[in-house]
C-alpha cells in the first residue's frame, strides 16, 4: 500500500529539507570564515578562504593576530574542560543512581502512582524557579561557583529521566530470567548485577547518551551558579556574545560548532531510542 | 512524603532466596534516587516559600537573619508588577502557537514519510538534526540568521526588494515571530519523530477494511488513522507542553527578553529579577508561584496520559 511521492510532495519535502539544514549550514560556514567575511554586508554564504583560525582562537586568543583583529578576552579552554568534567561526572552518577531506582521501582515497588508523578513533576519545574532557591541555599553553604554544586544539580534534574527511561528497559525484561538466577542460589543483588544489568546494556547505553545530551546542553543552572572558577561551553558562548557585542561571529560560531558536534554524533547513535527517551518511555519504537 | 515512604516499604511477591529481604532491597535501591528527587522538588519549594515572606538579599548576610515582610512580595507580584502577569500570558500564547505549528508541520512531514522514496533513512536522520542541537546554540544560530545583514534579510531583499528587510529585534512583533520560528524549527522534529512512530504502528487491517468498504484516502486518514493515533498525539503534546513552558535558553540568546520586556517568558522574567536585579526574595515569591502553578499544570496535563506514561503501555 506504499505509494510514491507525487511531484508536489517531492517539492515540499525538498523545501522542508532546505529549511531544516540551512541554519546548520550557516553555523558551519561561519565557523570557517576568516575575519573579513564575518560581518560582511551583504552576508557571505560560502567563505572565500576557509580557515580553522576561529577554532584556534578558542584556545589561543592571539591566533587572530595575523588578520589584525583583536581576539577574545578569554580562551574557551576552561569552559570546554568544565563542560567535560561536569557532564561526565553528573551523567555517570545520574545513570548509576537511576539504574538502582529503576530496578527497585520495577522489581520491588508496589506500583504506587505517587512516586512516578512526583518524579515527573520535578521534570516540569522551570529551571529558573528551581535556580532561585538553589542559589540562595548554595550561597549559604559555599557551593556557589563550584563544580560540586553544579554536578549535584545536574544529577538531581536528570535523575527523573534516567530512572524513568531505565525503568522502561528493565520492565521489558521478563522477571523470570532474574528469578532463575536467584533460584540458582545467587543473592538478589548478585542476580541483578550479573543478569539484569548485562541484559539491558543496550538500554543502559541509550540512557547514558540521553543524559549526556541533557547535561551537555544545560545552560540556565550553569549560568547562575558560575562566576569565575566554573564555566561551561554554553555559558562561555553567551559570554562571548555579550562581551564583544556579538561581533566576533567566527569565534562564537566555532565554539557553537564545538558544542554541537558531540551531540549530533550521539544523537544519530541513539536515533532509535530518541522517541522513547523524549517521551519518558511512553512511546517505544 | 509519607506516600513515598509507604510505596517502597511494601514487599512484593518473589521467590524466597537468600540474602536481603525484598523490602530491604527496595529501600536500598530506591532511597538514593528518592533523596535526590526530594532535594530538587521539596527543598526549593520550602526555601522559596520561606524566602518569599522575607526581604533577604545576598548583602543581608545569613538567610536566617532575614526580616519577615508578610505578603509584601506577593502583593507586589500580583498587584503592582504587570511584567509577571504579562510574562505568564506571553509564555502561554507562545507555547500554544508553537505547539500547533510544530504539530501541523510534524504531522505533514510524517505523512510524507509514509510514502515510498529513495534515501528515506538518510532524510529521516537529516530531519531529526535540529532536535539534536543544544538550545543555546540554536538560539545563537537564529540570532545570527536574523541580524540586519544576515541571510534571512538577504533572502527577503532578493525576493521582495529592499523594503522587506527588517530589524528583527528592535520591535516586539518581529522579535516574538523570531522566537516562535526558532522554537518551531528546533522542536518540529520531535513531533515528526513521535507521530511517525505512531503512524508506523497503525494496524493495517482496519485501513484495508475501510478501503474495501469504499472509503476514499481522506476518509481513511481522518476516520481510521487519526483516531488510532490519538494517544500518541496526546503524549507528544503533553511532553512538549511540559518543556516549552520552561522556555529560556533560545530566548536568552535571541532577545534577552527585549526589546524592553516584550519577549520575556516566565523563566526569563524570574532570571532577570533574581540574577540581574538581585531581588532574590521577590524572585523567590515569583518562583514559588511558578512552582505551584507547574505542579497543578503537570497534574492536569498528565491526566489524559497517566496510564500510558506511568504504566508503560
Amino acid at each position: 500500500m506504499e505509494k510514491k511521492l507525487s511531484p508536489l510532495q517531492t517539492v515540499i519535502m525538498g523545501v522542508a529539507l532546505i529549511v531544516v539544514l540551512f541554519p546548520v549550514f550557516w553555523i558551519l560556514m561561519t565557523a570557517i570564515k576568516p575575519p573579513t567575511d564575518w560581518n560582511a554586508s551583504p552576508a557571505i554564504w560560502i567563505p572565500s578562504e576557509p580557515t580553522f583560525v576561529n577554532f584556534q582562537t578558542l584556545f589561543d586568543p592571539d591566533a587572530l593576530g595575523k588578520y589584525g583583529v583583536g581576539g577574545v578576552s578569554q580562551p574557551a579552554t576552561k569552559a570546554v574542560l568544565g563542560s567535560i568534567l561536569a557532564t561526565f561526572v553528573s551523567t555517570a552518577l545520574s545513570v548509576i543512581i537511576g539504574l538502582f531506582s529503576a530496578i527497585g521501582i520495577s522489581r520491588y515497588g508496589n506500583n504506587s502512582k505517587a512516586t512516578p508523578l512526583i518524579i515527573l513533576s520535578g521534570r516540569m519545574f522551570p529551571p529558573a524557579a528551581i535556580a532561585v532557591p538553589f542559589v540562595i541555599i548554595f550561597s549559604n553553604i559555599g557551593l556557589i561557583d563550584s563544580y560540586i554544586g553544579l554536578i549535584a544539580i545536574y544529577v538531581a534534574v536528570t535523575l527523573p529521566f534516567s530512572t524513568w527511561m531505565l525503568k522502561s528497559f528493565v520492565e521489558d525484561l521478563p522477571r523470570e530470567i532474574e528469578e532463575a538466577a536467584m533460584i540458582d542460589g545467587r543473592s538478589k543483588l548478585a542476580a541483578h548485577l550479573t543478569v539484569t544489568i548485562p541484559l539491558i546494556k543496550g538500554g543502559l547505553f541509550a540512557t547514558t547518551m540521553f543524559i549526556f545530551i541533557l547535561n551537555w546542553s544545560e545552560f540556565m543552572f550553569a549560568l547562575v551558579l558560575s562566576y569565575t572558577d566554573v564555566s561551561t561551553i554554553p555559558v562561555q558562548l553567551a559570554k562571548y556574545v555579550t562581551a564583544t557585542a556579538g561581533t566576533l561571529y567566527g569565534v562564537q560560531a566555532a565554539l557553537a560548532v564545538l558544542a554541537m558536534i558531540p551531540l549530533v554524533i550521539v544523537g544519530y547513535l541513539i536515533q532509535g531510542h530518541l522517541a522513547r527517551g523524549m517521551t519518558f518511555g511512553a512511546i517505544k519504537q | 512524603m509519607t506516600q513515598i515512604a509507604s510505596s517502597i516499604s511494601l514487599p512484593t511477591k518473589g521467590p524466597t532466596t537468600k540474602g536481603l529481604s525484598n523490602a530491604t532491597i527496595a529501600r536500598v535501591f530506591t532511597v538514593p534516587g528518592q533523596v535526590v528527587s526530594m532535594l530538587v522538588l521539596i527543598l526549593p519549594l520550602l526555601v522559596a516559600l520561606y524566602m518569599s515572606f522575607t526581604d533577604w538579599s545576598p548583602t543581608r548576610g545569613s538567610l536566617f537573619d532575614a526580616v519577615f515582610v508578610g505578603f509584601e512580595n506577593y502583593s507586589e507580584l500580583f498587584v503592582y508588577d504587570t511584567r509577571f502577569t504579562y510574562a505568564v500570558i506571553r509564555t502561554f500564547l507562545i507555547s500554544t502557537v508553537c505547539l500547533c505549528l510544530e504539530f501541523s508541520f510534524g504531522l505533514g512531514l510524517a505523512v510524507l514519510f509514509m510514502r515510498k522514496f529513495r534515501g528515506k533513512s538518510v532524510l529521516f536522520s537529516a530531519f531529526l538534526t535540529p532536535m539534536m542541537i543544544l538550545p543555546v546554540v540554536v538560539g545563537y544560530i537564529f540570532w545570527m540568521l536574523f541580524q540586519s545583514n544576515g541571510p534571512i534579510n538577504q533572502v527577503l531583499e532578493f525576493m521582495f526588494g529592499a523594503e522587506a528587510m527588517m530589524e528583527w529585534f528592535r520591535s516586539a512583533p518581529p522579535a516574538i515571530f523570531a522566537v516562535i520560528l526558532t522554537e518551531v524549527w528546533h522542536w518540529t522534529p520531535l513531533f515528526f519523530l513521535i507521530l511517525l512512530s505512531g503512524l508506523n504502528s497503525v494496524p493495517e487491517n482496519p485501513v484495508r477494511a475501510a478501503v474495501i468498504l469504499g472509503a476514499n484516502p481522506r476518509q481513511v486518514f481522518w476516520r481510521v488513522i487519526m483516531p488510532t493515533l490519538k494517544p500518541v498525539i496526546i503524549v507528544a503534546f503533553v511532553i512538549r507542553a511540559m518543556e516549552i513552558i520552561k522556555l529560556f535558553d533560545e530566548v536568552f540568546m535571541l532577545t534577552r527578553g527585549g526589546p524592553g520586556s516584550s519577549t520575556e517568558t516566565i523563566s526569563l522574567y524570574i532570571y532577570k529579577l533574581a540574577f540581574n536585579d538581585f531581588q532574590l526574595a521577590y524572585g523567590a515569591a515569583a518562583a514559588f508561584m511558578v512552582l505551584i502553578g507547574s505542579l497543578v499544570l503537570v497534574h492536569m496535563l498528565l491526566a489524559p496520559v497517566r496510564d500510558q506514561l506511568l504504566e508503560g503501555e
